[in-house]
């Protein structure tokens, strides 16, 4: 049905290792004479993707994630080592800064390379020039050398050409954060009205609030590899998620190389899907957490299971013990029980599901796994529980 | 995407580049070869006494001016556009585009200043020496900066290919032009190096400009059909073995920059 602009298939990229000037001479000989490439340093392996007009593509990922690479790649800037990218349709990019803008330059010199780039030149370009220049809205700087800008006007007027020239499709890399507020919500309203139209867009951002406003799509790069692709806001969750366990595994790291093998967790499975990957239930689905666990002696254990936030704030924890609850054996030995939420009251929002195994007497916790569940929906309730309530007109009393 | 307006785009950029800033702006395309001549001429006709040999002549100024411009266009061009893609690091790193313009337009800048001078130059001496043609001999020698154009423009393709990855070549060149230009008949005629090196001076891929732009402009010697066959086999030759060394490492640049 649509038509797709952007296919990437297995695309991968590595850069030489280019230090020294004799590493420079070996990779030419190499390049001219023997047809291998030089010794590289992979950034970016096996991402395949499509785009099809009229979507909107969020890219997120630490820095040096491969994201800036992917994009040169899909604009043709870079040639992938690896796989291949088509494009179809006229591409206007915000690769970093500058836009690649001359410093020697006035802006309004710059400009008009920058839409020759496009192909526009004579009266196509004297027509869309004011526009342009207003849209910048930069005043007299538009007549000085680019190396005087801040980077703010950098950004606003190669925004301003990708802008009025429309491309098919528009690639922008964290322009956003460099622009004040006003520019800001001038480029987001912008975008969304290019989107409107059927524009496409591929947006680099660390601010999840850009991608979640403007894209529909979102794809999680980690260490030049789709970490996972998909929805928005499930990328945009399980990534925040994944940061927040990040900050908080590097505060607890000497707490858990302590742990204890006399009782284990073999594997949990959150609604009946086991593995490690992170799991979205609908605001209101019951929640089930199932565990398997290991005795090294063959006492039963006590399990413990916890919902914490993905920072490791304390939502809610119970153990078998505590309700009398015994776990049963298994035919091969090991132990297995499962704890339903039947009405969980967790707000949408990314959550950690933590189990460990204790000691029979409840006293000792051992081992522990951790499970990811986002909880989907789009409630405006705050905090992180939907507590029961019900509200009363003033006056009345309680019954 | 139209590839003849974005040469133009850069070759205008280049040229205002190099005299922005300037009081005399693009009248330095003149000044500054004029006062080459100058230099040279003082020293090859107040010190060395040189001449052209034979009754018939031309002034030694109008031999040397008559080669030193189509040499300074070969020379500058080279030189220049043997750092296009290094100097445009920036732009090749945002922007997708042929990166061939990148080098054309430098040699184009360089060709348009450095013609421009040789006009000017010729139609000034003609009032002085009676050997310049003009009609018959100036329009014609204009001709000649076709293969004159595409050997640099060969030579220049390759060099700012090698250049991403060995930078010393830059350097090299630096050194190496001027030795090319003193083995060439710019400043002398052939006939006064000593006969068993005569023939070797043909190696020289500018010998044969400037012989040629002596004889057009000048009358002085003759100008064979084939050396100019020769000549354009050279630079056809130069711009496709060019072209096929830059398209080869074309897509790698990004990498070294």
């Amino acid at each position: 049905m649509s038509d797709v602009l952007v296919q990437a298939q297995g695309l991968g990229k590595s850069y030489p290792k280019a230090f020294r000037s004799s590493d420079r001479a070996r990779a030419l000989w190499r390049l001219l004479f023997t047809g291998r490439d030089a010794d590289s340093v992979p950034v970016l392996g096996d991402v395949s993707l499509e785009v099809r007009r009229g979507e909107s593509l969020g890219l997120i990922g630490a820095n040096g994630a491969g994201k800036s690479t992917l994009l040169k790649l899909i604009t043709g800037v870079l040639t992938p080592t690896t796989g291949t990218v088509a494009v179809h349709g006229e591409i206007g990019a915000l690769l970093e800064l500058g836009a690649g803008f001359h410093p020697e330059h006035t802006g309004r010199e710059n400009v008009v390379m920058s839409a020759a780039l496009h192909g526009l030149t004579g009266a196509e370009l004297r027509a869309k020039l004011p526009q342009i220049i207003e849209f910048a809205d930069i005043g007299r700087y538009i007549d000085e050398p680019v190396k005087h800008y801040s980077s703010g006007m950098v950004v606003r007027l190669g925004f301003a050409v990708v802008a009025v020239l429309k491309p098919d499709l528009l690639i922008t890399d964290e322009v956003l954060a460099v622009g004040d507020e006003a520019f800001q919500k001038k480029c987001i309203a912008w975008m969304q009205d290019y989107l409107d139209g059927g524009g496409t867009l591929i947006l680099v951002s660390h601010s999840m609030y850009h991608i979640q406003k403007l894209c529909r799509h979102a794809c999680w790069l980690r260490d030049g590899r789709v970490e996972m692709s998909g929805d928005v806001f499930d990328v945009t969750q399980a990534y925040l998620a994944f940061q927040e366990r990040k900050t908080a595994a590097s505060a607890a790291i000497d707490h858990a190389s302590a742990h204890d093998t006399e009782f284990s967790v073999l594997d949990v499975a959150i609604n009946g899907r086991a593995g490690e990957l992170p799991v979205g239930i609908d605001d209101g689905e019951a929640l089930r957490v199932r565990a398997r666990l290991r005795s090294r002696d063959g006492r039963v254990p006590a399990v413990v299971v916890g919902i914490v936030r993905a920072d490791g704030t304390p939502v809610y924890g119970v153990s078998s013990d505590m309700d009398g609850f015994v776990p049963a054996r298994t035919a091969d030995g090991d132990f297995a029980c499962e704890v339903i939420f039947e009405r969980h009251g967790l707000l949408p929002g990314s959550y950690s599901i933590r189990v460990h195994p204790m000691d029979p007497e409840g006293v000792r916790v051992f081992d522990t796994m951790d499970r990811i569940v986002t909880v989907r929906g789009n409630s405006r309730e705050l905090g992180m529980v939907r507590l029961p309530h019900r509200w009363l007109a003033g006056g009345e009393t309680a019954p | 995407m139209n590839a003849l307006a974005l040469t133009t785009e850069f070759a205008v950029r280049e040229l205002r580049a190099r005299f922005s800033g300037s009081f005399a702006g693009i009248l330095w395309t003149i000044f500054q070869p004029a006062l080459q001549l100058a230099t040279f001429a003082f020293i090859f006709t107040q010190v060395f006494h040189a001449r052209i040999p034979g009754s018939d002549a031309p002034g030694y100024l109008s031999f040397l001016a008559v080669a030193l411009w189509p040499w300074n266009a070969f020379a500058d061009a080279i030189l220049n556009a043997t750092k296009a893609i290094q100097d445009n690091a920036a732009l090749i790193g945002k922007v997708a585009l042929p990166r061939t313009i990148l080098v054309l337009a430098r040699v184009c800048a360089s060709f348009v200043i450095h013609m421009l001078g040789f006009v000017v130059i010729v139609c000034v001496l003609s009032f002085y020496d009676a050997h310049v043609r003009l009609l018959t001999g100036m329009l014609p020698a204009l001709l000649l900066y076709v293969p004159l154009f595409a050997l640099a423009l060969g030579i220049s393709l390759a060099f700012a290919a090698l250049q991403v990855f060995v930078r010393d070549l830059i350097q090299l060149l630096g050194q190496s032009l001027p030795l090319l230009m003193y083995c060439a008949p710019v400043f002398f005629d052939r006939s006064i190096v000593p006969a068993g090196i005569q023939p070797w001076l043909s190696l020289n891929p500018f010998t044969f400009y400037a012989e040629a732009f002596h004889a057009l402009v000048l009358g002085h010697g003759t100008l064979a059909l084939t050396s100019l066959l020769w000549a354009l086999l050279v630079a056809a030759v130069a711009l496709l073995a060019g072209y096929g060394l830059f398209r080869r490492l074309d897509r790698h640049f990004e990498d070294f920059l």
